[in-house]
């Protein structure tokens, strides 16, 4: 057998009466409870077997990670071992056999390490692809339940009491998680092989997966019982606690649940007693759910090169009705697809489409890339397409509404949002935008482009709020900058004189931000009628602006 | 057996999209807001579904006022679609338009040099309840599609040019030229139909002022 390689091991369920064989001499909990005494003593367990955890826990996996990072490469028959390079004094984290022969153990420092083994090769862990290894187990884990978390940095945990009917019972689900993660070719590749457990709580399980005991318990009264011979290490608190209850001859976990509660909260802390109280199923452990980053990719080389844009678009239809139906049977959408053109000898050429509400459907899709494709210059014809999806999201369903909107009051569904991605595509996303209102006297600061409401929205600054007294001396014409006028003998000209016909509306704010306003306002009307809204600063230039029209 | 038969074509004439010469097409329409204005039109107020256009001498002729209880009405139905404004020639300003009792949440501006293009999309996707565009220049076709996209999407559609091309063709259901009212003392302006399926011939005078209050 390999060194690196583990035996998987999956506990036949134990046939003989519970906890007799293990550790009868410390068993002592019972259904009927004496007087609490210690922290496990607290009577019968309150919870029924509500849940069932499967732990996996793989080990040595900083090596396995190492290991697969450089196969291919020549190994060396130094003794291996990983460190934490974020460590200032680095500790070793894992030890291949050979270095564990030598003497080197887990915990020591780099340092007396080196002192044991002059010729040892020390390697920072490889922490991104362990994540990676993890996340692929979870991966096969997500086709059994949907309640799957890794424990990080080796372990992984699945909730799996309610598939248990959908897979035809626990034996079945285990034997068929066990074969899915041999026929996986990067676990088999890697030699990932985890060790299984079984237990009413993660932690428990969590905690027989690392000592790498057989555990395969499903009756939580016998819990307490099976895990007292576990060591104290498996519960991965930090080194000084561990110390520290070994010095007070703590060793095994049985030993701790002797601790009398009360004292043991105030040596170690509420969080610790809380930490054995959800080991022992005590205290709910709700986790985390693992959430699946899934994104399409579909790539499509063509048999002839194509310069066309519609022929283009008539080529990643097939890519696109795939897509659709990758989204539809995840009941999902996406709001941006990435294209990109690959060309002989230039740099692919990429487009992104950005949708404002989830989309699925291959049809739109196609359209809105030919609004998108239509002012996108390619410097070569195109010899690949790939299509990138970005991230799901939930896409609400909706039936398919029998008047079209605007009919007989009929509410408009999906073209509102619609019309704007179809703008958005061909013009970019700033051409297209909403307006809102802001409680602000300076009038180039009492409105703000906003991303347009798709539902209504009731607005919370009022029109009161606006300090716009009579409407009507607010312009519904505003100049994005003011216009500076020509004056003559101080009255402002705009392609003839400008009558005054009322003000000045004084306005000066803004001192506290740097765009100070000092500006008198007037209502001026021109030769043609048309009304204009100018100002006049009144420090000490005293210009003449338009600043906005009465349409 | 006459008199089933002429009534009979009298239903049929009735029809709103059986248009005959003289006589004022009933079209389905909403009030303007302006009461002299409803009198003038056609159907008593601006059609609901439909291109219409507004030639104006300059910006600021009172184009917006004109427009703006319709814009308050349509942008205030439950549920309400868009209003588009497709390249309007400066910014809209939010604060008087909320003062016009205009639901802001409902505006879309649209900022393009293709505004023929982006009038389209508007008026045929059927998500506007009326756009808004500012056209430079325009061929009948060009406007001919604009109408029936209009007709398709169920929207208003608005085309706001210049003067200088009032004796251009157009297949525009209205026409309308706006001009400022030269008296100073008054903030309004005259309105006379260029195009219209039975409209008044004479122009209308209308005051702002009126509106806002």
């Amino acid at each position: 057998m390999h060194p690196r390689s583990y035996r998987l091991i999956f506990p036949e369920p134990a046939t003989s009466s519970p906890g007799s064989s293990a550790t009868p001499s410390v068993l002592r909990v019972r259904p009927a409870s004496p007087p609490p005494k210690g922290p496990d003593s607290q009577g019968a367990l309150q919870l029924p077997s509500r849940e069932l955890w499967i732990a996996a826990h793989v080990p040595q996996l900083p090596l396995l990670a190492i290991a697969t990072a450089e196969s291919g490469a020549a190994t060396s028959s130094a003794p291996l071992v990983i460190v934490d390079a974020a460590d200032r004094n680095p500790r070793i984290i894992d030890a291949d056999a050979n270095a564990q022969a030598a003497g080197v153990q887990v915990g020591m420092t780099l340092g007396a390490a080196f002192a044991l083994v002059p010729h040892l090769d020390a390697r920072p862990r490889d922490a991104a692809l362990e994540l990676a290894l993890m996340r692929r187990l979870a991966g096969i884990a997500a086709t059994f339940t949907p309640q799957v978390s890794i424990e990080p940095p080796d372990g992984l945990l699945l909730e799996i009491k309610p598939s248990l009917s959908l897979f035809g019972g626990l034996r079945e689900l285990c034997r068929q998680l066990r074969d899915a993660c041999r026929a996986d070719p990067v676990l088999a590749q890697t030699q990932v092989q985890p060790r299984f457990t079984l237990a009413p709580t993660a932690l428990a399980a969590l905690a027989a997966a690392r000592a790498g005991a057989r555990c395969f318990i499903t009756d939580p009264n016998v819990l307490a019982a099976r895990l007292k011979p576990l060591p104290l290490a498996t519960l991965r608190w930090p080194e000084e606690e561990n110390a520290r209850l070994l010095g007070m001859g703590v060793r095994t976990l049985g030993e701790l649940m002797r601790l009398p509660r009360a004292g043991f909260a105030k040596r170690f802390g509420v969080e610790r007693l809380a930490d054995l109280d959800r080991l022992l199923g005590r205290r709910a452990d709700p986790r985390r759910r693992l959430v699946r980053r899934e994104r399409y990719r579909g790539r499509l080389d063509l048999d002839h090169e194509i310069e066309d844009h519609e022929r283009i678009l008539e080529a990643l239809r097939p890519l696109l009705t795939e897509l659709e139906q990758f989204l539809r049977t995840r009941q999902r959408g996406i709001t941006a697809l990435q294209c990109r053109f690959h060309h002989y000898r230039a740099a692919p050429t990429s487009c992104t489409l950005r949708l404002a509400h989830p989309e699925a459907n291959a049809g739109r899709l196609q359209s809105l890339l030919r609004e998108r494709l239509a002012n996108l210059v390619l410097p070569e014809p195109v010899r690949r397409c790939e299509l990138r999806g970005g991230a799901l999201s939930e896409r609400p369903l909706a039936s398919s509404p029998l008047w079209p909107a605007g009919e007989r009051g009929h509410a408009p569904a999906g073209e509102m949002p619609a019309l704007i991605e179809h703008l958005r595509a061909r013009l970019g996303a700033g051409a297209v935008y909403g307006l809102t209102g802001v409680s602000e006297h300076r009038p180039e600061n009492a409105w703000r482009v906003a991303e347009p409401a798709l539902a209504p929205v009731v607005s919370k600054v009022s029109a009161g709020d606006l300090s716009v007294g009579a409407p009507f001396h607010r312009p519904l014409w505003l100049l994005h900058v003011p216009q500076e006028l020509d004056s003559q003998r101080g009255r402002p000209r705009h392609g003839g004189e400008l009558r005054l016909l009322a003000g000045p509306e004084r306005i000066e704010s803004g001192w506290w931000d740097g765009a100070d306003v000092q500006r008198d306002y007037y209502v001026a009307s021109n030769t043609h009628g048309a009304r204009l809204w100018i100002y006049r600063e009144y420090n000490a230039s005293r210009r003449w602006f338009l600043h906005g029209i009465f349409g | 057996m006459p008199e089933t038969h002429a009534k009979q074509l009298e239903e049929l004439l009735a029809h709103p999209s059986v248009w005959r010469g003289r006589s004022r097409a009933a079209v389905e329409t909403f009030p303007t807001g302006f009461a002299a204005l409803d009198a003038g039109l056609p159907g008593g107020g601006w059609p609901r579904h439909g291109l219409i256009e507004i030639l104006t001498p300059q910006p600021g002729a009172g184009e917006l006022y004109l427009l703006l209880p319709a814009l308050a009405a349509l942008s205030r139905l439950t549920p309400a679609r868009w209003c588009t404004w497709v390249s309007p020639p400066h910014e809209p300003f939010a604060p008087a338009l909320m003062a016009h009792g205009v639901a802001l949440d409902r505006m879309l501006i649209v900022r393009t040099h293709l505004p023929l293009w982006a009038q389209e999309q508007a008026l045929r996707s059927g998500a506007c309840e009326v756009a808004l565009a500012w056209l430079p220049r325009a061929s009948p076709r060009a406007i001919r599609r604009l109408q029936l996209a209009a007709e398709q999407g169920r929207a208003l559609g608005v085309l706001y040019r210049s003067r200088a091309f009032a004796s251009d063709p157009s297949p525009a259901m209205l026409r309308v030229l706006l001009e400022p009212l030269a008296d100073a003392g008054r903030h309004g302006a005259r309105v006379s139909l260029l195009k219209s399926r039975g409209g008044s011939r004479d122009p209308i005078e209308l005051e702002w002022a009126a509106a806002a209050a």
